[in-house]
């Protein structure tokens, strides 16, 4: 069964789009029929109301200040940007008129606005709108937590921006690249051309605010949804603040594309036990839940048409920290990339649709210009073999002159988590003789605050993609990089990224971050990739047209039709 | 009120013949503090058979790891979420250990056949394919260590505490007092919770949490024995006889209070126990693959739904260890407490 | 009983300070950021929030500014809720919180106090043995489970009451319950105790030669004693309740505080959890002197002095 929904998967892979693409499992309740089509088909309930769990509150409804997927999802909801994603992860123009046109080298893009877009409070979205928000994103004073990771190294002007840190003045912020040449025409700069730039802007750091609107209200700002102004397909109504834990979408009239929107209200509520969630969603009191991953839940709902189950672009793996003079040895660390049966792994332990990873940048995610997976022209590394792990770490002991080796495991506290290490740290223990692993479990930021310090030997970790394209799993591991966090160099791999970042372009990009890739695995081993994440959530099979995004957002709303 | 008329005449009556040389002889053997109070305590149902669990649990949380072919920390994910099946009772299908698990329907099915296991695990498997007859038991031998451990560090820092407190007396007590008073003033949840994120989850840290704030009822008893008995004569006996006030202490006072201070640390052992299981709800329990009563209730609560068996279990466990220490403590404040004496 | 009032107001502020400093301190010594997404930023960026919240300056003076602050009743902003003041969040979160205690103190007080009595009344009879045994397991079974089984037998299976959240009094009913089991058998047990020792008490086996009734001697005279002593364990329950309320109000999804509490361990939300910590330490410390209090005027054998026992 896990077999065939992988099949289906890449077949619609395929057909999906350039930039971005599915992470569209075949499910019945796939988003494809949204407008029109089969749901057309299907009468339609009489009542167009949706009862929805979240797994928590919504931190911040400040686009700008948003870091959480939560806000993301919400503000895709009742805002938009220049462009969204459709259920089929192609980019579709939201504010914009059309796709942008670009300059000869692809710098600078001019974008034509709709002219019939409207805040809820009457004005009409403007390119101004655009600039004021883009400004407020990376002024250092508003300290927004993702601004200057989005726009550093992108966006023209930004990076000195960020170097002027709290003595920049608003006479600074005027030389981001980012322009209103008329209410209706927005011209961006950015430093080099970027080939993911459309479906970039999709990110709710990139939508518009209204000026007045937010100054007027000062302090108050976002504080609650009567705070807050919306031009999306729905408004948010009975948040009050990020504390809240329920909210309502009430469909917006005004907004241009209302008339493909069904959906009168959706009601969200906070549930954050898995188990009590499968139970509201059971009693008929939720039509949609939060991501369970426990296997004892789903297991209750296999074969049914009420269980959505998708892989994420999301990749496990163990991180090999090299200031251990044990894991410096390339040997030692290929014998525990290879000693782990992912197999088992992901059908028996995690039971929830997690694809092996014998890779590092995850399938169904990058797509090049002829629509073929990443993937598909890249090779598969570091495939489990216990025999072989066993010769190697014999050859790297020999090397080190090592008898015994006890390494410190870094995981998280989730109940999936812990279940995953102790089932890696008896696959290692069992597989490596001499090898004894003490497993420390701890909270999340905790996980993270041990792998900057680089206090850890072995450490389990993930990514999820920030944009679509392979190299935000790429970059992460250059020499002295941010995320590097292990230890790890080495001047050949470098030398790809820094040529695919820089130079090279299309078909000649994609061949180099293959190349490093295999340089990263293959060659050196530096990680041990486990499992590419799947999705699972509960849904009312009568719910039709829900879509699901790769990045940003979690999901998009407002293609939902409930049938009879 | 009719047998006011009765007459009760003289001659009814008949002088006792009284043997004065037998007058100071005691009928009754003599008995010391302990031999007394086992004769109470044995009255007692609840608590003779509570002790006769506690002890078979303690022994079992040795040896029943060792009764299974399987190792608690063995993992064969092939036969992982297996029900109870144990060999001659998988045919009694009113009894748990038939190996049947039921689906979401209701409807029952037989989890051995339809995945061709043969093998007999006698409390199943959790998600990793571990045996639980051995965990369980390992689980339980962890569970009262802890117990045990955090009852006797609270004694030995409560115990001592108390009695220099109450045995100095004056500004030294008042300042001991008052250091105890904004103790239990801290909610110990809080600190309990900081402590283990501190220290890293694990069995010395969550004794360590556990005695931190756990030692200050303790002290408070043993300050008002102390209290008690320093105004006794005995005491008094043995200071004029030069006696060092340690050994008053240790020699005079703390003998006599024995029954009062194992009161208190059998009612902290089950207090242990259960706090050690919430931690571990809360994430911050033991680390794998070691296990304790609460962590192994905690991923059966996880899994509840669909394999019941892997909560009800070590659920069972934990009750009864709780049940059998009350009824013991019960038991014995009853014996050792010379009011109730008959 | 002025004088002792106000020494002990001294010591609970005392208590107070204690803990606001060892949380403190404690959530220095936590790894970790509390922003999300730390590891993605630069050394630049990562300053300016760090400024932002004040939380480049050495410890000694974030300690300075923070008990600076708390005095004036501010307890300073949350990470996780985009600059909320924890003052405001504790406001909104209280409300469901101790609905949800104070039922669960009523239900499981006052069921737990019939229990105990019928028990003590019916001694070594099934009715008592049955009455322990709910008592012992109710206290031995962590409320989450009974919060586990409540919600799927009560709530999914049969449908009687709502499965989770915090929309209306029947939403009450089942995490109530989940929490009482624990003051429940508290009280059963205390009370059964009590009342066992006053029955046999010289008082009552003058009443019961006076003549006095069956009924007249179980109500009026050992029931009413016997209270007495139970109001002394009706505040060490309450503060318990925040024990049970953590998990309780996690599986049904109600609003509360003990539901964001563990929350914002994790998250490393550090001025929400010193704020809840302060918050719980004065209804501790407050409760307490409360009930001390209480018990002085309810039973006039206790004359309140200055500390001591």
């Amino acid at each position: 069964m896990k077999k065939s929904k992988l099949s289906l998967l890449l077949v619609l892979s395929l057909v999906l789009s350039m930039f971005l693409a599915a992470c569209s499992g075949g499910d019945k309740n796939e988003g494809k029929d949204k407008d029109g089509g089969k749901a057309g088909e299907e009468k339609l309930a009489a009542k167009q109301e949706l009862n929805v769990l979240e797994s928590a509150e919504i931190p911040t409804m400040d686009t700008v200040m948003g870091q959480d997927v939560l806000t993301f999802t919400t503000a895709n909801a009742v805002n938009e940007g220049l462009y969204r994603l459709d259920p089929d992860q192609k980019v579709i123009p939201g504010v914009a008129q059309d796709m942008p046109s670009y300059n000869d080298d692809k710098t600078v893009l001019t974008i034509k606005l709709k002219k019939d877009t409207k805040w809820s409070n009457g004005d009409p979205v403007t390119a101004k709108d655009f600039v004021y928000a883009w400004q407020r994103a990376i002024d250092p004073r508003v300290a927004a937590p993702y601004g200057a990771y989005f726009m550093e190294g992108k966006i023209k002007g930004a990076s000195e921006i960020v170097e002027k840190a709290d003595k920049v003045t608003d006479a600074d912020l005027q030389s981001l690249g980012i322009k209103a040449v008329d209410d209706y025409t927005l011209e961006i700069t950015l430093e080099r051309e970027i080939p993911y730039i459309e479906s970039y802007l999709t990110f709710p750091l990139f939508f518009p605010q209204n000026q007045k609107y937010v100054e007027s209200q000062g302090a108050d700002y976002a504080k609650d949804s009567e705070h807050l102004i919306y031009n999306g397909p729905f408004k948010l109504a009975k948040w009050d603040g990020p504390t809240g834990s329920s909210w309502v979408y009430e469909k917006n009239a005004d907004y241009w594309d209302a008339k493909n929107v069904t959906l009168e209200k959706i009601n969200f509520n906070v549930s954050k036990d898995p188990q009590a969630s499968a139970n509201a969603f059971t009693a008929g009191e939720a039509d949609i839940t939060p991501k369970l991953a426990q296997a004892a839940i789903l297991s209750q709902f296999e074969g049914t048409d009420e269980l959505l189950s998708y892989q994420e672009p999301s990749i496990w793996w163990l991180k090999m920290n090299e200031k251990n003079p044990a894991l410096a040895n390339k040997n030692i660390r290929k014998a525990i990339a290879l000693a782990t049966d992912k197999k088992a792994l992901v059908d028996d332990v995690l039971a929830n649709g997690s694809i092996v990873a014998d890779f590092l940048v995850p399938k169904g995610f990058s797509f090049d210009e002829d629509g073929k997976d990443f993937r598909d022209t890249a090779g598969t590394y570091l495939k489990a073999d216990k025999k072989k792990a066993k010769e190697l770490w014999e050859k790297g002991l020999a090397e080190t002159g090592l008898k015994e080796v006890t390494f410190t495991y870094v995981g998280q506290d989730t109940e999936t988590a812990k279940v995953t290490d102790a089932f890696i740290k008896d696959q290692l223990e069992t597989t490596l003789p001499g090898l004894k692993i003490n497993i420390e479990s701890v909270p999340f930021k905790i996980r993270i605050a041990r792998e900057d310090a680089e206090d850890y030997d072995l450490l389990m970790g993930g990514w999820g993609p920030d944009y679509a394209d392979p190299m935000t799993y790429m970059d992460l591991w250059v020499t002295g990089g941010g995320q590097n966090h292990m230890s790890y160099g080495n001047p050949e791999f470098d030398k790809l990224i820094k040529a695919a970042n820089e130079e090279l372009q299309g078909k000649e990009r994609w061949k180099a971050l293959q190349d490093a890739e295999k340089i990263l695995l293959e060659d050196d081993a530096a990680i041990a990739p486990l499992y590419q994440r799947s999705v699972n959530i509960l849904i009312n099979p009568k719910v039709k047209g829900f879509a699901h995004h790769a990045f940003g957002p979690d999901y998009s709303y407002q293609w939902i039709k409930i049938t009879e | 009120m009719t047998n006011k008329d009765i007459v009760i005449s003289k001659d009814l009556f008949e002088p006792a013949h009284v043997d004065p040389s037998k007058s100071e002889k005691i009928a009754k053997a003599s008995l010391n503090f302990w031999q007394d109070s086992w004769l109470r305590i044995r009255k007692n149902k609840g608590a003779v058979i509570s002790m006769i669990i506690l002890i078979l649990l303690i022994i079992m949380a040795f040896v029943g790891p060792f009764l299974t072919p399987y190792e608690y920390d063995t993992q064969n994910t092939k036969h992982n979420n297996l029900p109870p099946r144990i060999q001659g009772l998988e045919n009694v299908h009113w009894l748990p250990f038939d190996g049947t698990l039921s689906r979401r329907d209701g409807t029952e099915y037989n989890a051995y056949e339809t995945r061709k296991v043969d093998a007999y695990y006698w409390f199943g498997t959790d998600n990793l394919g571990r045996d639980l007859f051995a965990r369980v038991w390992k689980g339980t031998q962890v569970s009262l260590f802890i117990a045990f451990m955090a009852a006797l560090i609270d004694m030995l820092i409560g115990v001592s505490y108390g009695a220099v407190s109450g045995y100095i007396g004056g500004k030294t007590d008042s300042i001991m007092q008052r250091i105890i008073e904004v103790i239990v003033g801290i909610p110990n949840l809080i600190i309990v919770v900081l402590m283990i994120l501190v220290l890293k989850p694990g069995i010395v840290p969550i004794i360590v949490a556990l005695t931190i704030t756990g030692w200050t009822s303790m002290a408070r008893v043993v300050r008002a024995q102390v209290l008690k008995f320093k105004a006794q004569e005995f005491v008094l006996a043995s200071k004029t006889l030069g006696a060092s006030n340690v050994s008053i202490i240790f020699k005079h006072m703390i003998p006599n209070m024995f029954g009062i201070i194992i009161i208190n640390t059998m009612f902290s052992i089950p207090n242990a126990i259960f706090f050690e299981a919430f931690l571990s709800f809360i994430g911050l329990g033991l680390q794998e693959p070691h296990a304790s009563l609460g962590t192994l209730v905690e991923s059966g609560y996880k899994s509840m739904i669909a394999f019941p068996y892997q909560m009800i279990i070590p659920s069972i466990m934990i009750a009864l260890i709780m049940v059998c220490f009350n009824l013991v403590a019960d038991g014995l404040r009853d014996a050792l407490d010379p009011k109730m004496r008959d | 009983m002025a004088k002792y009032i106000l020494q002990r107001i001294i010591y609970m502020i005392i208590t107070l300070f204690i803990v606001a400093s060892v949380t403190f301190f404690l959530m220095k010594l936590i790894p970790g950021s509390p922003f999300n997404n730390f590891e993605k930023l630069s050394e630049v960026q990562r300053n300016i929030l760090l400024d932002k919240y004040g939380l480049n300056d050495p410890v000694p003076v974030q300690y300075a500014t923070y008990m600076k602050n708390m005095v004036q009743g501010d307890l300073g902003v949350s990470f996780q809720f985009d600059n909320t003041p924890v003052t405001d969040l504790l406001a909104k979160r209280v409300g469901p919180s101790a609905i949800l205690g104070i039922e669960a103190m009523i239900f499981g007080g006052l069921l737990g106090i019939l229990l105990g009595v019928i028990a003590a009344l019916k001694q070594n009879s099934w009715v008592d043995y049955t009455s322990t045994f709910i008592a012992v397991v109710g206290k031995s079974i962590p409320s989450f489970i009974f919060a586990g089984l409540l919600q799927y037998y009560v709530a999914v299976k049969l449908g009687w009451l709502p499965v989770m959240f915090w929309k209306g009094p029947e939403y009450t009913i089942l995490p109530s319950i989940a929490l009482a089991m624990f003051p429940l058998s508290i009280a059963a047990r205390f009370m059964r105790t009590e009342m066992v020792e006053v029955l046999g008490s010289d008082y009552i086996t003058l009443a019961r030669a006076k003549g006095a009734s069956y009924w007249q001697i179980s109500i009026k005279h050992a029931l009413r004693n016997a209270l007495i002593p139970v109001v002394t364990v009706l505040g060490p329950l309450a503060v318990s309740l925040m024990t049970g309320s953590l998990v309780i109000e996690q599986i049904f999804g109600i609003p509360g505080i003990g539901e964001q509490f563990v929350k914002s361990i994790n998250m490393n939300d550090y001025p929400v959890i010193m704020g809840t910590n302060i918050l719980f330490a004065v209804l501790f410390v407050v409760v307490t002197l409360v009930v001390d209090i209480l018990y002085g005027i309810i039973d006039p054998r206790i004359r309140l002095s200055g500390g001591g026992n």
